[in-house]
């Protein structure tokens, strides 16, 4: 306990951390003086949850016209030019409820980066041809990239529609087809003009700047206009009734499939952190710790992996860990079975509803949970190694309304006791409400086995364990109870048109 | 238990942001992290590199075999396959007990394997370092498996070939490879033949061959960036490691005749997709006074990089393509620099192609100017030092070099010889290498087209 308290005092000596009003503006700031690296995030409230109807896609386009535009005099290709030589970079990302802004660089071009990063949120070009570009980007996604060539993505997609139907979650980020095809230019920059405004940006800077530039920051950020826009007023999911499908049907190779159904549970709330115990033990993501990855793959080779979430997780790069500033109001539990043999997607999917079930009416011994939490205080901490992630996670941490995220996961979990665990298992997660999404050659045939409860049994090349054949035998007969009012077969060609 | 977990974290909680570091001179080291090396007598290299993250260390294990080294027929994809069964288990730790304890750490690991290594790397807290030793250890002299255990994991490599099965480009390297190199091992991805894995199941007494042949100290290297003092990870080393018996094997890759003609190939593709265009060059093995190989990258940039003209008729001005990259990267054998587009229409697959070769044309006709040579010797710099920002990106970086020569001072050399590269260089090697009889096209597109 006493090398804690050292080293809690420590980090205190090492940073400083702000979150500060200038001018209604909101600032988070990690300054690390001897850091010679500098990564900025802006995040704005806006999201897709903006876009108006027949106009999905509006957020999304904006965010990438400003990204990949202009600013005063400078041309998207004169900032290439300009940051090119220091490798300095500048992306945005964008999601259901907040748009972020990230810039990188090293602190010897710091002044020079700064000017080119403010202006393109200050003061954007808005040139034609980088609206045209960044709009046939999206749509080719949309068209080519999700139809055609990522099944994962898609199925992950197609299950957030389903999910969220008739709910202003129910779009891909990047839009639809028609949507996106009846933008303008003027919309986009009405967009801008009602969303980028003082209250409603979020500004966030870490590493080894120096203070003036803070108070640059606050006085050319001033300059936005004032007001916040009405944040949108969420209406509650509607409600699933059995399990419901989404077949979406195109040649392939291997079955896609994605499930889930909303939860009331966010970082805010209490039971997030029994939740994230539970999750972690059920399908850490990519990792061998969860039931899902020991049943499908390590036991039975189904395939590559299986994991299972309590928020929309979108993973940061090549890494294993979440890309942060993603935040949602309402939440939702999912499992994402990564494609699996046409012959082995029934199976697959019982099992995973098996052992959720298994989960729901079992919960975690003491000993498992024990693990997990241990597991998942530690994890964290290596959640935040660069300045851009540490950054990020801060600014989740004021949108929630929450204490330092990675502090809180340590503070409520070693409150936990097994018992609070699994009584938060049994009050958010089930197995007869919720919606399936699946990408496959064998729609039709797969609707079938579905509603019939067909048998699935399976085989295997090796000789596995008994333990495994007698599990096998329960699943292949295992019954979901499939709304047969609710199954659907959509063309691939027909997604994210509309 | 819950001192020890407390003491962990309390450790691991300094570790948020580490640093990168720029040379202020040019003539500066580019790594700028001292990096010690010990040899162990059966062959082992161990290697340390103090890095600024208080209480996290990266622990890799580099083995110099890859895809490269599958010179029997029918066995593509095998040193990927043992990178999965790597994780197995052996008699002191199952699969799960090994999992186990990297759970109760809170560790990140992982492994990948790429056509010249595989990588092994573990992110835990400093203080569990001997605990990371002893199973890493432990499975790469013991690793013991059944067959059963063998034959389900062939299942999982056949799920991760599904899980890419949808990607063009996957499947364009399949074809490209397989076109420009008919005699050496890098015809074939690293993922292996769809045949060839389907076969797996049934070569598991090549496995314990494969084992038996390059998991040997002398095909090893242990690489830990992070909070860590060299003599400790000696010792240790010296205590987990120095019963591991070398090997004898060594494997003769069969050498790629040169290319006399240009070879070109179609895909139509069974779903929705743009038209996509990759074109591969040969190109020389990694060797650290090569000075090509620096020119063959600042030429990658000359043509790709978001400020470089080609780049900004095709995607900016003319919008013809939404993507167009490309570049050398460093194999231990002859491979290819490879060029990859996706085209918005169809109609100007031809027109893409050759606004490319006429981009290369103008490299070999034209020198490019010193400044613009500064630039691209000032990113390169740039983005080397902001990219070792973790102790695992630095550990990342020298099982690189490792991989490529078995030197870690590569690094530093090869930055040298960039420093040296000079408008002459570049156009000298654009003119060397950039030639229709050593080019291979794949063309991919939902249509057929006229070759």
């Amino acid at each position: 306990m006493k090398t804690r308290m050292i080293i809690t005092g420590l980090l205190i000596c090492i940073f400083s951390f702000f979150m500060i009003a200038h001018e209604h503006l909101k600032f988070t700031e990690l300054h690390l003086e001897d850091n010679p690296l500098v990564a900025f995030r802006i995040l704005v409230h806006a999201g897709a949850i903006n876009d108006p109807e027949g106009k999905e896609g509006l957020n999304a386009l904006t965010a990438m016209t400003i990204a990949n535009g202009g600013t005063g005099d400078l041309t998207f290709r004169d900032i290439q030019e300009i940051l090119y030589p220091w490798a300095a970079s500048i992306s945005v990302n964008f999601d259901k409820e907040v748009t972020v802004f990230t810039g990188n660089v090293h602190r010897d071009h710091l002044d020079e980066f700064y000017t080119i990063f403010s202006g393109l949120l200050l003061d954007p070009r808005f040139d034609e041809s980088d609206f045209r570009r960044n709009k046939t980007n999206l749509l080719n996604y949309l068209r080519n990239t999700l139809r055609g060539t990522n099944d994962e993505e898609l199925g992950k997609w197609s299950l957030q529609l389903f999910m969220y139907e008739d709910h202003p979650y129910g779009n891909v980020d990047a839009g639809t087809v028609q949507g996106l095809e009846a933008i303008t230019l003027e919309d986009v920059k009405n967009h801008y003009k009602n969303m980028y405004t003082r209250e409603n940006v979020h500004i966030g800077i870490a590493g080894g700047y120096n203070n003036a530039l803070i108070d640059k920051m606050g006085q050319d950020f001033a300059s936005l206009p004032g007001g916040k826009p009405e944040q949108l007023v969420l209406p509650q999911p509607k409600p699933i009734e059995d399990i419901e499908v989404l077949i979406v049907e195109k040649p392939n190779r291997a079955t896609a499939i994605s499930l889930g159904f909303p939860i009331d549970v966010t970082r805010t709330d209490k039971d997030f952190y029994p939740l994230m115990v539970a999750n972690s033990f059920f399908g850490e993501h990519r990792t061998f710790n969860g039931v899902l990855m020991i049943e499908l793959r390590g036991l039975r080779g189904l395939n590559y992996g299986t994991y299972s979430y309590i928020e929309n997780f979108i993973q940061d790069g090549g890494s294993t860990l979440m890309l942060p500033n993603v935040p949602r109001r309402q939440q939702y539990f999912s499992i994402w079975i990564r494609p699996v043999e046409h012959a082995t997607n029934h199976f697959s999917l019982r099992l995973a509803l098996y052992e959720l079930e298994n989960l729901v009416e079992n919960g975690l011994t003491q000993e498992e949970f024990e693990a997990t939490r241990d597991y998942m205080i530690n994890f964290s901490k290596l959640w935040t190694q660069t300045l851009s992630r540490r950054l990020g996670y801060m600014m989740d941490s004021a949108w929630y309304g929450t204490d330092y995220f990675i502090d809180k996961i340590e503070e409520e979990l070693m409150k936990l006791t097994v018992e609070d665990v699994n009584r938060a298992i049994k009050t958010h997660l089930q197995t007869g409400n919720m919606k399936v999404a699946a990408v496959t050659a064998n729609a039709q045939e797969f609707k079938e086995a579905l509603l019939n409860n067909t048998p699935s049994p399976i085989s295997y090349s090796a000789n596995v364990d008994e333990s495994v054949t007698a599990k096998d035998a329960i699943v292949k007969d295992y019954q979901l109870t499939i709304n047969p009012d609710r199954v659907l077969i959509v063309p691939v060609q027909e997604m994210f048109e509309e | 238990m819950e001192d020890t977990v407390l003491i962990k974290l309390s450790i691991i909680y300094l570790a948020i942001v580490s640093m990168c570091m720029l040379p202020a001179q040019s003539n500066d080291a580019v790594f700028p992290f001292p990096v010690h090396q010990s040899v162990l007598d059966n062959g082992l290299t161990v290697i340390s590199i103090p890095f600024d993250s208080p209480g996290i260390i990266a622990y890799y294990t580099v083995v110099r075999t890859g895809s490269r080294n599958e010179v029997e027929e029918g066995l593509s994809g095998f040193a990927h396959f043992f990178e999965h069964m790597m994780f197995r288990g052996t008699e002191q730790y199952s699969a799960e007990e090994y999992n186990e304890v990297l759970k109760r750490l809170g560790a990140d690991h992982n492994a990948f394997t790429t056509d010249d290594w595989t990588g092994y790397h573990i992110v835990a807290s400093a203080d569990a370092l001997e605990e990371v030793v002893k199973i890493e250890s432990d499975r790469f002299m013991n690793l013991k498996y059944s067959v059963e255990d063998f034959k389900t994991e062939a299942g999982a490599i056949l799920g991760e070939y599904n899980m890419n099965a949808a990607n063009p480009l996957r499947q364009m390297f399949e074809r490209i490879r397989e076109m420009a190199f008919t005699e050496h091992t890098y015809g074939h991805t690293t993922l292996g033949y769809l045949e060839d894995i389907k076969d797996m199941p049934n070569q598991f007494d090549y496995s314990l061959t494969f084992f038996d042949r390059y998991y040997r100290p002398e095909y090893c290297t242990i690489i830990v960036a992070g909070d860590v003092q060299h003599d400790r990870l000696t010792q240790l080393a010296q205590k987990y490691y120095s019963g591991w018996e070398p090997g004898t094997w060594t494997v003769d890759i069969p050498e790629e005749p040169p290319q006399t003609e240009e070879k070109r190939s179609h895909m139509t593709w069974g779903s929705a997709t743009l038209p996509h265009l990759m074109i591969g060059y040969r190109v020389p093995e990694f060797d650290e006074t090569n000075i090509d190989l620096p020119a063959l990258n600042i030429i990658g940039q000359l043509l790709f990089a978001r400020n470089a003209p080609l780049f900004q008729k095709l995607v900016v001005d003319e919008q013809l393509v939404d993507f167009v990259s490309g570049g050398y990267t460093d194999r231990r054998d002859p491979y290819l620099f490879t060029i990859m587009s996706r085209i918005k229409n169809i109609d100007n697959m031809g027109r893409v192609e050759q606004e490319i070769y006429d981009a290369i044309e103008d490299l070999k006709n034209n020198q490019i100017a010193p400044a613009r040579l500064d630039e691209i010797k000032s990113f390169l710099r740039y983005s080397f030092a902001m990219s070792l920002n973790t102790a695992s990106s630095v550990a990342r970086t020298v099982s690189q070099f490792i991989q490529l020569t078995g030197d870690f001072n590569t690094v530093n050399k090869l930055f040298d010889l960039y420093d040296s590269v000079t408008p002459e260089d570049v156009q000298r090697v654009a003119r060397k290498y950039f030639t229709p009889a050593t080019r291979s096209v794949v063309t991919l597109a939902q249509e057929e087209i006229q070759q």
